[in-house]
């Protein structure tokens, strides 16, 4: 079905996706070592794109996000809903979700009570257009729930693939892992062409038009929490959640880098993150920071809470705690 | 009508004869009666979240039941049975003379009354430590007698979970009730067959172990 051997989904492919041999990556690859050039590297951008022959004119014309005028924006949101609409047969509802004034987003886990069961793993995929169901699919989901042998904190003895009849299984304990939205984010801070940011609400987002895929937010994320999307999504038309946004869960090109964004486009409507609407357990608590009667505050105040990987100085916005 | 045949049926429990069968026969030939079973039918379940939500499985751990019992074309309450008998404290265990009910163990600790829950002459309510009646619907009420800190927690919603909008202004949120993940009778939290692991692309910083590198296929 899919002959493109970068859609192979073998991890010898992974491989060659890293060790790219395309005159295309081997440019971006090239230019993506002057460090320091960012400016150059943003000025090519576009003639690397244009080289591969995968980008509109529209795109192409496109400015950084952050200097698009309010009518640009709009036109390259109907072109690109145009577009899934004809190669998805579902018309997207596309917009572009801003922060909300006074709003600064915190999410909270309780280990005490995660059993482990996968289900935000899962609706992470559905929730944000991920192609989940083809041979080939490695799955983006951007949440890995990692289990852990009760006692232990190294991560590095952790696994992804477990697979018990039932959960949660007695001597284990499970840490579901996704962006941690830090402040001190050090993927924003190595993307050469700032395709990457922080918002005002503390979510940090990938502008996927802007993004090169040179991966080296992949690179300084200690959290492991960004994907490279190395294959064109598949989805048939009932698989697609047509609830979206320009900088989260829109139907991505083939080679850009995701991440969770705190489903920005539900969380700034005022909804629950998908993941924490199918918490079986009640184990995720999300709210706004920056209100003192949050229920992330409520947490913040009254229980003890921990970051991940403190030491390397990332102050996400992300926290667990234990509790009953 | 119908209390005459629970009076009828509550002869045969004491002789041990009622089953759970719909459309039981007696052993009295001659009078063929059908027995009014405790049948439970999944009772209306309350809504969880918002209805554009529909690609999220939201289904609580489990499913209540109520206290309406339904059978057999039969609607019937608690009380047109227990208004025939008189409420017992001590029973339980081996403690247990009659047939109804035999499903119902129960697992809750140091809870260990029926009637530490269930009121003792309306059965269609809980009770509160004074003897008030808790309506079903207010059964969190019910787990709050002795459940301070937890119910205290969850009216935070930080027990529990919430659906829907966070932000109240802008929309509904539904809360899931205790007894939509806690079983009353047994309320330790159950556990569940995980969802399928997941293929995730090897880490470009940190290779996975030796072992990891290729997950599971896909079932
Ligand atoms: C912790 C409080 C509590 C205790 C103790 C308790 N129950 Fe219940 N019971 C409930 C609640 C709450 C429901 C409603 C369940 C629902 O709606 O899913 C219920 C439902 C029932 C029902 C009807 C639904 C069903 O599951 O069959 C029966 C019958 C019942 N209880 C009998 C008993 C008996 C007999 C005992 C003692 C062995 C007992 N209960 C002890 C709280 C309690
Ligand atoms: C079909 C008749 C019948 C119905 C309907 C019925 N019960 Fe009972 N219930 C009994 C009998 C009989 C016993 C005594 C069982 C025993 O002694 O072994 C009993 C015992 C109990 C007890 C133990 C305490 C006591 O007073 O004996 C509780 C609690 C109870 N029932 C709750 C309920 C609730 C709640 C409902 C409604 C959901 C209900 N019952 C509906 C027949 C019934
Ligand atoms: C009459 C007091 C009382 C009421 C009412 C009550 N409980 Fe309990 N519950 C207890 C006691 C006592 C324990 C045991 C605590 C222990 O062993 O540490 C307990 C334990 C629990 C546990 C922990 C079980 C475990 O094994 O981990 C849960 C969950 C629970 N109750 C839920 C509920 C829910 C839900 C309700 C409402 C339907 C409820 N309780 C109503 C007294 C009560
Ligand atoms: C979304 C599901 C959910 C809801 C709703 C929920 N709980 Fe729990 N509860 C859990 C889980 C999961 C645990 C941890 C596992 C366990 O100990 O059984 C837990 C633990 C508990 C415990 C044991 C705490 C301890 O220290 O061991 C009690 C008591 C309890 N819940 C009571 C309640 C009461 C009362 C309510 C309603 C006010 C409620 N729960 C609502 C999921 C829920």
């Amino acid at each position: 079905m899919n002959n493109d051997p970068q859609n192979v989904a073998s991890p010898k492919t992974i491989e060659q996706v890293y060790r790219p041999i395309t005159r295309r990556t081997f440019l971006k690859g090239a230019a993506a070592s002057m460090v320091g050039v960012a400016g150059l590297m943003a000025a090519l951008k576009p003639l690397l794109e244009l080289e591969s022959g995968s980008v509109t004119l529209d795109e192409l014309l496109q400015r950084h996000y952050r200097e698009l005028k309010p009518e640009d924006l709009q036109r390259i949101l109907a072109s690109l809903a145009a577009r899934a609409e004809q190669e998805y047969g579902v018309r997207p509802n596309l917009r572009d979700v801003k922060p909300m004034a006074g709003v600064e987003f915190g999410y909270a886990l309780n280990l005490s009570r995660c059993i482990g069961c996968r289900k935000c793993a899962h609706a992470c995929l559905a929730e944000n257009n991920q192609s989940r169901d083809d041979e080939d699919d490695i799955e983006m989901s951007y949440i890995r729930v990692l289990e852990l042998n009760q006692g232990a904190i190294n991560l590095e003895t952790s696994t992804a693939y477990f697979d018990p009849e039932t959960v949660p299984q007695p001597d284990k304990y499970y840490m579901p892992v996704q962006c941690q939205q830090c402040r001190e984010s050090p993927c924003t801070k190595v993307c050469p062409v700032q395709a990457t940011w922080q918002e005002a609400d503390g979510i940090v987002v990938v502008d996927y038009n802007w993004c090169i895929g040179c991966r080296y937010c992949m690179a300084a994320c200690p959290y492991d929490a960004r994907r490279f999307n190395y294959k064109k999504p598949t989805l048939k038309p009932e698989q697609i959640n047509p609830n979206q946004s320009y900088l989260s869960n829109r139907i991505r090109p083939k080679g850009v880098v995701e991440k969770c964004t705190f489903c920005l486009h539900r969380t700034r409507e005022g909804k629950y993150p998908a993941c924490l609407e199918v918490c079986p357990t009640g184990a995720r608590v999300f709210g706004n920071l920056l209100d003192p009667n949050s229920e992330i505050n409520y947490i913040l105040n009254h229980k003890r809470v921990y970051i991940l990987k403190e030491d390397v100085g990332t102050q996400p916005r992300f926290y667990y705690f234990f509790d009953k | 009508m119908a209390m005459a045949m629970c009076g009828l049926s509550g002869w045969l429990w004491l002789a041990g004869q009622s089953d759970h069968a719909p459309g039981h026969v007696t052993d009295n030939a001659s009078v063929p009666v059908k027995l009014p079973v405790v049948a439970r039918p999944p009772a209306q379940q309350p809504t969880v979240g918002l209805p554009a939500d529909a690609h999220l499985d939201k289904t609580p751990p489990r499913a209540t039941r109520g206290l309406d019992l339904v059978k057999a074309g039969w609607t019937y309450n608690c009380m047109e049975c227990h208004q025939l008998f008189p409420a017992r404290w001590h029973y339980g265990g081996t403690n247990r003379p009659l047939n109804e009910h035999k499903d119902i163990v129960l697992d809750h600790g140091n809870n260990r009354f029926c009637l530490n829950c269930h009121h003792p002459t309306n059965r269609n309510v809980f009770v509160d430590y004074d003897g008030a009646e808790i309506a079903q619907a207010d059964v969190v009420k019910l787990c709050a007698k002795c459940h301070g800190t937890i119910y205290r927690d969850w009216q935070a919603g930080v027990h529990g979970r919430q659906n829907g909008y966070w932000q109240t202004e802008l929309g509904p949120k539904t809360k899931l009730r205790c007894i939509q993940c806690h079983d009353p009778h047994s309320p330790k939290f159950k556990e569940m067959k995980p969802l399928p692991p997941l293929r995730y692309p090897a880490r470009a910083a940190n290779p996975p172990p030796a072992g990891q590198v290729e997950p599971p296929a896909h079932p």
